[in-house]
């Protein structure tokens, strides 16, 4: 039985919420005291694949709209789609086996994988926010957070697939 | 015999011209380091992002003093540098997302740098070389590199602990930690760094908290990263005023001075004499082989620094301003002057 057109809003919403979260977290997005003006570097390829950190781009273009600040690197706002996209297909998958599944513990696994990998990829910054003692000790850890995210999540779709969630193709 | 002179004088000149190009930092003097200094290169740590991952400013624009007005506040903190007769201002809040401007001040090249997680600022002359982020941490503090050798240099002990150039200290040129309106006031000329970097940053944004209020990691008593000592004296982020020579590290107690004024310590023959700037919120230290008896009623305040008949042709010591925990780990025997009986 198809979800509910609340659930597939919910799940939007959901996976939508989790890609401005990855983005603010980087600082591509930032609320705060800013001005109206847009700031971009001459085009270059070398600037569009520059790193800040693994996983992390330069941005090539700012906007600042009053209280806004939105920093563009088309690479992390890549990762940030794909990371939302995998999110949005779990949480599907996982509400779609809950609703037909005959067993409970199989139809709330797959919401976890998700959710953890989802949550590791903003950890070092959370970490940074909430001033973590000893945190230098997990900081080369950090580089591997969005791969074990992304793999996790692909990992966690095929599991659901092969429970019976419905296919990609037949969301639309 | 003209033309033996005139061949001989070509001589010279090409051997000059063959000469290399000073390439590596100028070579500092000997100051005292950690007992654990021999390890340095063994403690470094990835601070996350890789080598250049903060982006040191290599083309720097600067601004003047009444530009400058419309993006610093007047309590925004700014690194002063006067050197050779030029000054320059360096808002933190653009340093904070760099942490290394490749200038030159005087048309002497240099290199401001910052670390965020120590506050410590500390310029330092280049040479021919440029200096950039490692990426690495030492007792929480940046580890520079300069592009000509390789070498890594740690920022608070100007050391170099890996590399070519391992064991060559660094010269140093004092910067000055103060408010943007202080600094104006004392050096009207001064050039500001404007937010022109090369690099899209959000530059109203400090990652790590707040100066103004007070906030963030800059506050909290936790240590980010793991440091090799610590003594429990002071809060780990209250700052401090420090210098140190061949011979010892000292702490001041920044309260103090300020109620001192002057402040007189001495080291087997060595007299130090540590003079508060009230104005510009910054220090002034100076050593002499015998005590320096300064008449505080006959001080000012150029833009030279302390103006006294006492102080003509004293060495001046480099001061820099530190957060505690960062000062103890680097200098665990540092001596801490924070009350009269400490002197």
């Amino acid at each position: 039985m198809p979800l509910t057109v609340f659930k597939r809003w919910l799940i939007g919403l959901v996976s939508g919420a989790y890609g401005l979260l990855y983005l603010y977290m980087l600082g591509d997005i930032d609320i705060g005291t800013a001005g109206w003006s847009w700031h971009n570097l001459p085009w270059q390829w070398a600037h569009l694949l520059s790193q800040r950190s693994p996983w992390q781009f330069e941005a090539l273009a700012m906007l600042e709209m009053g209280g806004l600040v939105i920093l563009l690197s088309p690479v992390n706002l890549l990762i940030a789609t794909t990371l939302s996209a995998l999110l949005g297909l779990n949480l599907h998958g996982a509400l779609a086996l809950r609703q037909s599944a005959h067993c409970t513990a199989i139809s709330s696994a797959g919401v976890w994988p998700s959710l953890l990998a989802g949550g590791a990829c903003c950890a070092p910054s959370l970490l940074l926010l909430l001033g973590i003692p000893g945190l230098g000790a997990f900081v080369s850890l950090f580089a591997w957070m969005v791969p074990l995210a992304l793999i996790l999540l692909l990992i966690s779709r095929f599991w659901q697939r092969r429970q019976g969630a419905p296919a990609l193709w037949s969301l639309f | 015999m003209h033309c033996r002179y005139l061949l001989t004088l070509l001589g010279l000149v090409y051997l000059g011209a063959t000469l290399p190009v000073q390439a590596q930092p100028p070579a500092g003097p000997e100051r005292v380091l950690s007992p654990s200094h021999a390890m340095f290169n063994e403690l470094l740590l990835s601070g996350g992002p890789g080598k250049e991952g903060i982006p040191a400013i290599g083309s720097p624009k600067f601004s003047d003093a009444g530009d400058a007005d419309d993006y610093l506040k007047a309590q925004d903190i700014v690194f002063g540098v006067y050197h050779q007769g030029e000054a320059k201002a360096y808002p933190q809040r653009i340093m904070v997302w760099h942490e290394i401007v490749n200038d030159s001040l005087g048309g002497e090249p240099v290199s401001i740098t910052y670390c965020p997680l120590t506050a410590t600022a500390i310029g330092f002359k280049r040479g021919s070389t440029s200096l950039g982020v490692s990426g690495k941490l030492l007792n929480s503090n940046v580890v520079m590199y300069d592009r000509a050798s390789d070498s890594y240099w740690s920022q608070i002990a100007a050391v170099a602990i890996e590399g070519p150039l391992k064991g060559q200290s660094l010269d140093e040129i004092q910067v000055t930690w103060t408010t943007w309106a202080r600094w104006k006031e004392r050096y009207p000329q001064t050039q500001v760094l404007t937010e022109r970097t090369g690099y899209m940053r959000n530059y109203n944004r400090d990652p790590y908290g707040s100066y103004s209020p007070l906030h963030g990691y800059y506050i909290e008593p936790q240590v980010m990263f793991p440091v090799t000592h610590s003594r429990p004296e002071l809060h780990a982020k209250q700052m401090i005023r420090g210098f140190r020579t061949s011979q010892v590290a000292v702490a001041i107690n920044r309260e103090y001075l300020e109620q001192q004024g002057v402040v007189h310590y001495q080291h087997a023959d060595r007299h130090y004499l540590i003079i508060q700037d009230s104005r510009l919120d910054t220090a002034w230290v100076y050593e002499s082989d015998a005590r320096i008896a300064l008449d505080p009623a006959t001080l000012s305040f150029t833009q030279d620094g302390p103006q006294a008949p006492e102080l003509l042709g004293l060495a001046k010591v480099n001061m820099i301003d530190a957060m505690w925990f960062a000062w103890a780990t680097f200098y665990p025997q540092t001596v801490l002057l924070d009350a009269p009986d400490s002197l």
